[in-house]
């Protein structure tokens, strides 16, 4: 075999053509900061190409399609050695529909992944034929020029605000929380939602959990019943959520913002269902039949007890969403936007019905929308900002006075619009007011 | 505003501390009885009438030659399948999907997914005994002649109407475990039309099927649902009319000036050999698999209760990662 057999070879063809493209990726990723060895892994080196132009799920794709697609190829190939005929045979004309599929599915991806690329790199989309049809050499060219280099966002060049390292000391009658961070995976890569949140909030008190949107306050109030645990420490009356959570999950009661409740049922069954499910399996059912007339006329819902849920009004579904929660009389008491859709006077008439529940010892914390028409009400206030890293912090926790203090507003509304970032129609003032917040725990600290 | 701190007592803030609570039994009397509200109040007993419409449909178009000769028992085997199919598809397909998010509340507030599956299921069995009674009350109002043999119970309605049943009642729980699988009704149902597709052509009978395809005919409820029919009919010992019927169309066919067909009838029905030729015909195209033993059929039974439980299963564990819904 000659030197010219061997580079006429396919099999040399295909190891030169997987190695030009491997080099050229080794400089891309190296750019990209990422794992530049990662271009020798073969197949999933696409993978890590399309993570590291932001585009993971068409880089998933992409690799289960060529899985998917070998797959295929396997079959074809299996079955036109066994048939000398494969044309005739239904199985090959099955396979081969559907690699024709595969591949229209993968060329989409590919496209997607390559348009990415020229994103990144600040080129233009034609630079899309030469990345299909020339892919090794354009790599090469990607990866190793010095005048191709990767655009970075504000967002990557960025660093959140610094963060107050604090732990709250744990009270004993009320709730203790010391978050270090809620991070969750998004498409394989870890996100830092919630960072260095740290408070107390005493037995009695109502709260107002403000912050705009995507602060992170369903995510907060998730880690704090113990729901998506946290990195974190969370206590309540004493003791510990997370590590008690499957008995004290019924001592924190969690009222959705949509009024989860089956419409085809009635309003007493409703609640009696609600009733056995939650309360101590000891009670005997007298006494749980008693707690929920109890219920019912603390929530108003009496007269209603035979209606059907889907006859009554959007406040009195409301109440029966609470009711539903409040039935096992938990100490924790948290609502995700009760009011919404609700007029300003039944509004008002709930979060009266919310200030009784906290008057009894509880701890209630509610998020809403339109702080202000019931701020009366309220005894503290948290405010969840978004700092630089679009992570979920801690601007603010106190009294509603401080808070206007705290901020130099005279409105709950004005807070908000301060701590909201500029595009969102806000002043963007949300890692200032975060900053100054930890500042203000660190000493505590010591 | 003034602090509002209240002293209780440590028996408030423990209210639910190392206390029990109703468990997996008591969970699902609970669901199970909302589940029988609903039949009322959600106007879930309309799968009735409709089965009772779709049984008489099958039965006007198919019904005279079912359990009579191999085609009609084929083709009318194959449309009770459908019927079962469809059926059960259409009882549970949008049942847990519609309600997720009440289900992940549910579960946050400690309901045990087991139960709440475990409920549909007997929910949907008495939905689908249901729809097997008004099947073959429909069945009998319409005259269907029923096989006279019977393979396990010793009566041959019971037989077919456990056949029925399971065939129907394991259609419902594949479609109960989409539903438990997919995130909203649109998609539920988008997904049907295509399982309802794959369950018509890979029943394994109906269709002509080789190699590989043949294969996916064992992972259909429609495969085991008609061949347990067929081999409760005795398929294979009903007589075979298709090439009778082509030579009573060609009758009057004439080669070379002379009509043998007619005269091969002729000779047919003078001697009375109908019978035999249908029968020599059909001995040409029996089918082991239709073979009327207890062993098949209880196999067949087998393969529809496994299906039963193996989607049952799959629901649970699908639903058991209702809390990572995203808003």
């Amino acid at each position: 075999m000659t030197i010219m057999d061997i580079i006429g070879s396919d099999v040399f063809r295909r190891v030169f053509f997987y190695l030009l493209s491997a080099v050229g990726l080794y400089g891309i990723l190296k750019k990209c900061g990422k794992k530049p060895w990662q271009a020798f892994i073969p197949l999933l080196r696409y993978y890590y190409l399309a993570a590291a132009v932001k585009k993971e799920k068409e880089g998933r794709v992409y690799v289960l399609l060529t899985v998917f697609q070998l797959a295929i190829d396997y079959m074809t190939d299996l079955i036109q050695k066994g048939n000398p005929d494969p044309v005739n045979d239904r199985n090959y004309l099955l396979f081969v529909a559907l690699g024709l599929v595969v591949v229209l599915c993968l060329m989409l991806y590919v496209i997607r992944i390559d348009a990415a690329i020229c994103e990144k790199f600040g080129k233009r989309k034609r630079w899309i034929w030469l990345l299909e049809f020339a892919e090794g050499i354009t790599y090469i060219y990607f990866g190793w020029s010095k005048k191709v280099q990767p655009v970075i966002t504000d967002e990557e060049e960025t660093e959140g605000a610094r963060v107050s390292g604090a732990v709250i000391d744990v009270m004993k009658d009320g709730l203790t929380v010391n978050i270090e961070k809620r991070t969750a995976k998004v498409q394989y890569k870890e996100r830092v939602l919630l960072k260095d949140i740290h408070l107390a909030i005493p037995k009695g008190h109502m709260v107002l959990l403000l912050g705009g949107s995507g602060a992170g306050k369903t995510t907060f109030l998730n880690a704090v019943t113990g729901y998506e645990k946290a990195d974190a420490n969370i206590m309540l009356g004493g003791r510990d959520l997370y590590r008690e959570y499957e008995s004290m999950k019924y001592d924190v009661g969690f009222v959705p913002q949509q009024d989860l409740v089956r419409l085809n049922d009635n309003v007493r069954l409703t609640l009696a269902d609600a009733a056995t499910l939650r309360l101590p399996g000891n009670i005997s059912r007298k006494e749980r039949e008693k707690r929920v007339n109890e219920v019912l006329e603390e929530f108003g819902l009496a007269p209603l007890a035979g209606t059907l849920v889907e006859k009554l009004s959007g406040g009195q579904r409301k109440r029966l969403s609470i009711a539903m929660e409040y039935i096992s009389n938990p100490s924790l008491f948290i609502l995700d936007e009760p009011d919404s859709g609700l007029d300003g006077v039944v509004a008002r008439g709930l979060f009266e019905k919310l200030r009784d529940i906290a008057d009894q010892g509880k701890i209630v914390i509610v998020i809403t929308h339109t702080p202000d028409r019931v701020i009366d009400l309220f005894d503290d206030v948290i405010v969840l900002a978004k700092d630089v890293d679009r992570t979920g912090r801690l601007a603010f926790y106190g009294t509603v006075d401080e808070s206007y203090r705290f901020f130099d507003k005279t409105g709950m509304e004005q807070i908000l619009r301060s701590i909201n970032q500029k595009d969102e129609g806000g002043e963007g003032r949300a890692t200032e007011f975060v900053e100054r917040y930890a500042g203000k725990l660190m000493p505590a600290e010591g | 505003m003034e602090n509002k701190n209240i002293e209780l007592t440590e028996n408030d803030m423990s209210v639910a501390g190392n206390v029990k609570h109703k468990g997996r039994g008591p969970q699902f009397v609970i669901y199970l009885g909302k589940l029988l509200r609903m039949f009322i109040y959600q106007s879930d007993w309309k799968v009735l009438p409709m089965a009772a419409v779709i049984a008489a449909l099958v039965c006007y178009v198919v019904g005279d030659n079912l359990f009579k000769t191999m085609e009609g028992t084929l083709l009318g085997c194959f449309a009770v399948s459908c019927i079962c199919i469809w059926n059960g598809f259409f009882n549970s397909i949008q049942v847990i999907c519609r309600e997720r998010a009440i289900i992940k509340r549910e579960h946050r507030s400690g309901m045990h997914i087991s139960s709440y599956v475990a409920a549909h299921m007997v929910y949907q069995a008495i939905l689908c005994l249901g729809q097997t009674l008004v099947t073959m009350q429909v069945f009998f109002l319409m005259h269907v002649q029923f096989p006279t043999i019977s393979l396990v119970t010793g009566i041959p309605v019971v037989d077919i109407g456990i056949t029925i049943f399971l065939t129907t009642y394991a259609a419902d729980m594949l479609s109960l475990m989409i539903s438990a699988f997919v995130r909203s009704t649109t998609t539920a149902m988008t997904v049907m039309p295509f399982l309802l597709i794959f369950q018509l052509v890979f029943s394994g009978g109906f269709f002509q099927l080789h190699g590989t395809a043949l294969t996916f005919t064992n992972f259909t409820v429609a495969k085991w649902g008609l061949t347990a029919l067929c081999t409760q009919a005795d398929y294979n010992s009903l007589p075979m009319v298709s090439l009778w019927n082509s030579m009573e169309k060609m009758r009057e066919v004439e080669i070379e000036g002379q009509q043998p067909i007619k005269e091969l009838l002729a000779v047919a029905e003078e001697q009375d050999m109908k019978e035999q030729i249908l029968l020599e015909c059909a001995k040409n195209n029996q089918n082991e698999k239709y073979a009327a033993t207890q062993d098949n059929l209880l196999n067949c039974w087998a393969k529809l209760l496994l299906f039963i439980v193996l989607f049952s299963c799959l629901a649970v564990g699908a639903l058991e990662y209702v809390d990572r819904d995203k808003r």
